[in-house]
């Protein structure tokens, strides 16, 4: 069968409206009275034959009327009927039947309009009265108290529930997150095969089935040969059974009790927080009746069971997440020592990885990858962010079979079958990840689950599969599932660091208005040295010629050294003010970049640099040199100093040769300017752009020492690079290289 | 016969006056060079008023405005000049201890003529002095020349 027509047909019984079968099991008797007029608008074909009244007269008939001692019986109990989805069982009441005066149990439930009545007589060797239940009960309880784990707690209620009710076999099912079935525990004797850890898929019971289970936790079906008693009405209307303990069951499911070699059944759910967690199974290979009052004991025990089983598992949590805690706390503890989050998940791979119970973890920002334990390796890591991002930028996503939902993670199932995942930015997506190993399980199906359901040749009928032989599944690509509390501390992992990443954007908004300010202060201190510094340094320089050219002829040659000697400081020193002026102001000022003509620059610049020095002879060589998208003012006094420089250090050389020139590489234009002149020792290369750094002395070469610590500054403003080679008497080059993304970005 | 124009020149320091009017001097301009200590008084020069009510001299040829000044500051001054539809066409020459690139940009918007950052070494000033004083007195107004040849 393919899984197509498998879900078609699954899907057909998952449709059958199994809460209004139109009939009851034969073991009782159905009234329905209508509760605005206490007429009976249902009645079960049964009642004839029992109560000795034709349900086709009685029908629209007044109770009280009809059947005046049953009216009478229930007068109380109509006036106060339950309300919709809880059946109220009442008591045993003596009836006057065609046989003579026989015990019945009674049961209430509502259903629209109606109050549902079922009369069901006890079975003959039934152990009634609460007398004989009460001490198995009270032994249960006390049990309960001892029982650690949950394990033990559901094996003492197989054995008890078994003990109450004398079946062959009685079964603790439980659903997984897709409503398969495992049975975890089993209490039986010789009769029925064991069923201890076999796996029923979720097709055994549909969802309208499990629906039921939920709203009405006890349903019986004493033979699974029974033959079904209409229910009788006037009213096109089929009466809701949702409720009832005699409704008919689909015939596909008794044809299913039959495959299974059981021809009587119970079963009581098992709800944890209104949900069902799993079922009490009870089998017998022959049929069987249980009392209504033992069914309602049964059902007592279960809910007891059920809270000692919440408590179980809530505790087991509450220690999870204790444990939990304290990893989580030193998480924090680490992430507030880094300067960077980050840094404190990644030097502490142990701690993240115990946080989520995992063997493996990645870090995972726009621009790093960091892999920690048994990950998948950066490439296969990095691929799945991406998909990641693309298709779960949920808070936290897990899944404990990941080739399943992203099948590229076959090819390392072995360290990733597991993942789950906190997003912790979706503007700058980051994510940490937490890996889990495959691990290889074997599933004992009960029958092969893909064939649960057969379809008869030209029928439309289905028929549930007639093995439950042992079917055994090797489940590969999925890893142990991920528990609540796990997943709760990843999401309290991701609520921390979206906190930090919170104050750190805060305080980095703080910095910068501090930056801003000390900016400002920077910008007022400049404005007053270059107004107050300057003029000083300029009045000595002036004054000094002044007394230079009117009282020159009468000092000595000494005094007109001296003289001559105060202009060189002053003037020096005022230089030095208006450099580091520049030096400070280009920090601060924005860049406005357009294209610059770099040809016709450098051109220029060598124009005004050769006016001055009629004298020097220089052997130019100018290669290509393209255009680039920069400050213009900022990198012409870039290449002002390396044409300067150039010319300056190979003033020594009788044959002085310059050579600017140009290459594009990687995403970059490398501008060079190398020059023959007096070069530089490569151990101080690092010196070279560093301000006030010189590597001559003032007499060999003027210069304040400033000028390469200016260039380097605005090419890193440019988001360049600038770098020197060099040996001492054998030249030097230049290097600027500008990223070629500010040429067109325009 | 014209009168010749003179400079007025605006400076509150007294060595930046002095260096000043020894660049002018050694430029040898025919020009008288009016000299006011502050913005305010550069003002009631141009508009002959207050001290300045009753002084015979024509307007000046080129205004050389120093930026800090005392009461009214350089900008100030510019400022007022370049508003004023009678003065728009006296030239200012902005004289600055300043690099700041506020104030040139400012200057500019205002309308200077020119703007000079003092240089520190005497010779360039001198070289900047008298290229101005030049240019705006004799230059763009060439004077008579009474006992030329």
């Amino acid at each position: 069968m393919t899984q197509q027509m498998q879900d078609l047909d699954l899907d057909a019984c998952a449709r059958e409206p199994i809460h209004i079968p139109g009939s009851i099991q034969p073991h009782g008797m159905l009234l329905a009275i209508r509760l605005s007029d206490r007429t009976i608008a249902y009645a079960s074909a049964n009642i004839a034959g029992t109560l000795g009244v034709d349900p086709a007269s009685a029908l629209g008939q007044p109770f009280a009327q009809a059947l005046p001692a049953l009216s009478r019986e229930f007068e109380a109990d109509l006036a106060d009927p339950p309300p919709s989805g809880s059946t109220r069982t009442l008591r045993t009441i003596r009836l006057d039947t065609r046989d003579g005066i026989s015990a019945y149990e009674a049961a209430i439930s509502r259903s629209g309009e109606c109050a549902v009545i079922e009369l069901e007589a006890p079975p003959r060797d039934a152990a009634s009265g609460l007398d004989v239940l009460y001490p198995t009960l009270r032994r249960f309880v006390e049990q309960l108290q001892g029982a650690s784990t949950v394990d033990t707690l559901c094996h003492l209620a197989a054995q008890d529930i078994r003990r109450m009710t004398g079946f062959d076999r009685v079964l603790i099912y439980r659903f997984d997150a897709q409503w398969n079935g495992t049975v975890i525990a089993e209490d039986r004797n010789e009769v029925l095969p064991s069923y201890l850890d076999l796996r029923f898929p979720a097709s055994d019971i549909p969802a309208q089935a499990r629906e039921l289970y939920r709203r009405n936790r006890q349903r019986i079906i004493p033979d699974a040969n029974y033959v079904p008693v209409p229910i009788q009405s006037r009213s096109p209307d089929p009466l809701d059974l949702s409720d009832s303990v005699l409704r008919s069951v689909s015939p596909v499911h008794l044809e299913y009790m039959r495959n299974m070699g059981t021809l009587a059944s119970m079963s009581i759910s098992i709800l944890r927080d209104g949900d069902l967690w799993g079922l009490i199974s009870c089998h017998n290979k022959e049929p069987k009746r249980v009392s209504l009052q033992v069914r309602n004991a049964c059902d007592f025990l279960t809910q007891i069971f059920s809270l000692q089983l919440e408590a179980r598992e809530n505790t087991a949590l509450a220690e999870n997440r204790l444990r939990l805690g304290t990893v989580q706390t030193r998480l924090l503890a680490h992430m507030a020592a880094e300067d960077h989050f980050i840094a404190g998940l990644v030097n502490h791979p142990e701690d993240l990885m115990l946080l989520a119970g995992a063997e493996g973890a990645a870090v995972l920002t726009q621009d790093h990858c960091w892999c920690l334990g048994r990950a998948p390796d950066e490439e296969q890591v990095k691929a799945l962010f991406e998909w990641l991002s693309e298709h779960h930028q949920e808070d936290v996503f897990a899944t404990d079979r990941l080739p399943q939902v992203y099948p590229p993670a076959k090819t390392f199932a072995d360290r990733a079958s597991g993942l789950v995942s906190i997003s912790i930015s979706k503007a700058h997506a980051s994510y940490v990840l937490w890996f889990r190993p495959e691990v290889v399980q074997t599933v004992k199906w009960s029958g092969n689950p893909q064939k649960a359901v057969e379809e008869e040749a030209g029928s439309i009928r289905l028929h549930p599969r007639r093995s439950f032989e042992i079917w055994k599944e090797t489940v590969r690509e999925h890893s142990l599932p991920w528990d609540q509390s796990e997943i709760e501390a990843v999401k309290e992992l991701r609520n921390a660091i979206v906190g930090i990443v919170l104050r750190r954007a805060e305080e980095l908004a703080a910095l910068s208005d501090e930056l801003r300010r000390s900016n400002k202060e920077l910008e007022a201190f400049s404005y007053s040295v270059s107004h107050d510094l300057r003029a000083p340094f300029r009045h000595i320089v002036g004054y000094s010629e002044l007394l230079k050219k009117q009282e020159g002829g009468d000092l000595s040659e000494k005094g007109r050294r001296y003289v001559d000697t105060i202009i060189d400081s002053a003037y020096t020193a005022g230089t030095l003010v208006d450099n580091l002026l520049r030096f400070s102001h280009m920090g601060r000022t924005a860049l406005r970049p357009r294209p610059v003509d770099v040809t016709a620059l450098v051109a220029e610049i060598r124009h005004r640099l050769l006016a001055n020095m009629p004298e020097r002879h220089i052997e130019w060589d100018i290669g290509d040199l393209p255009p680039v998208k920069a400050d213009p003012v900022l990198i012409r006094l870039v290449f002002e100093n390396l044409l300067d420089n150039a010319v300056k250090y190979t003033r020594t050389r009788t044959k002085a040769r310059i050579e600017i020139g140009s290459e594009r590489k990687d995403g970059e234009t490398i501008f060079f300017v190398r020059d023959n002149g007096v070069g530089f020792d490569m151990k101080y290369v690092d010196k070279l752009f560093g301000v006030f750094q010189r590597l001559h002395r003032v007499e060999e070469f003027e210069g304040t020492g400033i000028g390469l610590a200016n260039v380097r500054r605005i090419v890193e403003r440019h988001g360049g690079r600038a770098w020197a080679e060099g040996a001492p008497d054998r030249g030097a080059t230049f290097f600027v290289a500008l990223p070629n993304h500010n040429e067109g970005a325009a | 016969m014209a009168e010749l124009k003179p400079i007025l020149l605006v400076e509150d320091n007294p060595k930046d006056l002095e260096l000043t009017l020894a660049a002018l001097e050694q430029s040898q301009l025919a020009n008288e060079v009016v000299v006011v200590r502050d913005g305010e008084e550069a003002l009631d020069f141009l508009y002959r008023r207050g001290a300045h009510a009753n002084r015979n001299t024509i307007d000046p040829a080129v205004v050389l405005l120093d930026l800090k000044l005392p009461k009214v500051d350089g900008l100030e001054v510019l400022e007022k000049v370049k508003a004023d539809p009678a003065l728009r066409q006296t030239p200012v020459v902005m004289l600055t201890s300043s690099r700041e690139e506020s104030d040139l940009v400012r200057s500019y918007e205002l309308g200077v003529n020119a703007f000079v950052v003092k240089p520190v070494g005497f010779r360039e000033f001198f070289d900047a002095i008298q290229d101005l004083g030049v240019f705006w007195a004799i230059l763009n107004e060439p004077p008579p020349r009474p006992n030329g040849p």
